[in-house]
This record gives structure tokens, sequence and C-alpha cells, in this order.
């Protein structure tokens, strides 16, 4: 069934009529194989919401395919690169599915103060630790606060101290997920010359907080 | 006065703590400074960005699947997958249909 060259499939896929409408049927075939790995960990297989789900994805990927066939360069097989768009799909819907209801952290909505390093757990850190330790956040925060504007404050939050997806972020800030990486590249960027600057590197600041609590 | 001001807005003690579906909890705020610092301490002048490492993860997938030193031929597409948790997703996707699949 999926036995044809690459060249074949682009060939197929372009013909029309019943040539394209059999190369479609394949190709959906195949993608139907490789869901069940994308969805594995993520939701209930075999549930009626993962069944709708997989059909919206195939739908969608078989588009794309059509959509981009001309992209295609062939340097990998053809059906690894229509899994490929199969799986960013899947990943998507199921990341939109799974952080729905997440708001994104929010930012500078108290102001009350010392509270939070109070909150922070003692562990086993000696007051000198602690002090340390509290001295470097406020370096590193004024840091931040000094050198990112608050678009680049809210993504490196949400993302890279939250774990919150890249996609899901950047959907909520009304931007792409290529444009914010770009932004948080942009923004690591700006902070690890600004360190350096201040003649800190971040394995030395690394380890103030490494030595505490473990 | 101004520090602790600008730590909160940072590293604010959030009242209403939402579900964090990842792991069912927040990390707290020296952990996530460790997060970032490990960020930044892997932080090239030069990275990808996601477009164009979807553009050849199809070929980067199949390489690794074949034993290829896939971090020697596409350092920088190695990196971006270190640094950036939704394309590492798509690619081990994409990896275990390669190996099961195919
Ligand atoms: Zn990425």
């Amino acid at each position: 069934m999926d036995k044809r060259t690459n060249e074949e499939w682009i060939a197929d896929l372009r013909a029309g009529g019943d040539q394209q409408a059999q190369a479609l049927e394949d190709l959906r075939a195949i993608i139907l194989r490789g869901l069940p790995y994308a969805i594995a960990g993520r939701i209930a297989p075999n549930s009626p919401q993962s069944e709708a789900l997989v059909e919206e994805i195939v739908q969608e990927t078989l588009m794309r395919v059509l959509e981009y066939l001309d992209t295609f360069e062939g340097r990998s097989q053809f059906t690894t690169w229509a899994h490929k768009i199969a799986v960013r799909a899947a990943l998507t819907e199921l990341r939109r599915v799974r952080w729905r209801e997440v708001p994104l952290p929010e930012m500078g909505m108290d102001e009350e103060g010392d509270a939070s390093y109070r909150e922070l757990p003692d562990r086993q850190a000696s007051p000198e630790d602690q002090v340390d330790r509290k001295d470097m956040m406020k370096r590193i925060n004024r840091i931040i606060m000094e050198e990112l504007t608050e678009k680049q404050r809210k993504a490196l939050m949400a993302v890279a101290m939250q774990g919150f997806p890249l996609e899901e972020a950047a959907q909520r800030m009304g931007m792409n997920r290529n444009a914010l990486y770009k932004l948080m590249h942009d923004a690591r960027l700006r902070l690890k010359k600004r360190m350096e600057k201040e003649g800190l590197t971040p394995q030395q600041v690394l380890s103030v907080f490494e030595q505490v609590g473990k | 006065m101004k520090f602790k001001q600008a730590f909160h807005r940072l590293f604010g003690s959030n009242k209403q703590k939402p579900a964090y579906p990842q792991n069912g909890m927040q990390a707290d705020k020296s952990e996530m400074m460790q997060k970032m610092l490990t960020m930044l301490s892997n932080t090239q002048d030069v990275e990808l960005t996601c477009d164009e490492v979807f553009a050849v993860l199809d070929q980067f997938a199949e390489l690794a699947a074949q034993g290829e030193d896939v971090t020697g031929l596409m350092p920088l597409v190695q990196h971006h997958l270190d640094m950036c948790a939704d394309c590492w997703d798509e690619y081990k996707v994409l990896e275990s249909i390669i190996q099961n699949v195919a």
C-alpha cells in the first residue's frame, strides 16, 4: 500500500481524479497508524473524544499535505514528512485541549513586601546561604526588570519557569509560536549578556541556588 | 523597596495558584529561578526557530533512527530540541512513529 516512491507519491497526489483519491486514502491509512503515538499518554485512546479528535487531525493533515506539497524537498521518506505534519497538527490540538482552562500566570498583582521570601521553604539552608540566595534573587530580578520588556518577562515566566507550552502561551499573547521563540531567545541573550557585564555567569548564580536544600 | 516590587512583579506569590497539568504542582521560586538560569547557561547567540527546525525535522528524525550522529551533523537542530519543549515533544512522537510504523 505505501510502496510508492517519493516521486510516485507526489505524482499521484498531484494527479487529481481517482489517482489522487486513492493516494489520499492510502496516506490517510498511514497517518492513522502513526497517530496513536501522538495520543498515547495525552488523552485516553478509544474515548469518543479521541475518535473525534483523530478524524479532525487526519483531515487537517491531508489538507496541509496537499497545500505544502511543493515544499517537500525529498530529504526524507515522503511518509515521514506526512507523519511530521500529522504530529504537529495532533500535538497542537492536544495541547489546546489540555491547557485551555489554564490562564497565563499573571504578574504584578501584589505588592506585599517581603512575604514571598518567607514563603520559600527553609530546608536545611544555613542563614548565610539564605541571605546569599535572597541577594542573588534580588540582583537577578533587577537585571530582568531593567533588561526585558513586559512581554518578554511574561513569556519567560510562563514558558521557561512554569512549563507552559510555547504554542499555548503564544496564542494567548496574540502571536505565533515561532515569533515567541524568537522573542524569548532575544530575552535570554539580553539577560545573559547583562549578567556577563556584571561579572556573573549563569553557572555561578546557579550554584548559589543549588547549595540550598540539596 | 523598588527591588521588592520588582521581585514581586516577576516572582510574586500567586494567591490563586492555577492547577498546572504538567506536574500537578507549581515549582517554588528557587526552582523556577534554577530553570531559568539553566536555560540562560544553554543560550547561544545563534539558535534556530521552531519553523526552521520543523522544516528539517523529518530528515533529522530519519538520520537519528539510522543511528547517525545527528548532534554532530545538525547541532543547531539538536540544540533547539534541547531548548524547546514543544519541538522536543513533536520530535519524540515522530521518532516513535519511525521506529514502530515505518
Ligand atoms: Zn521549537
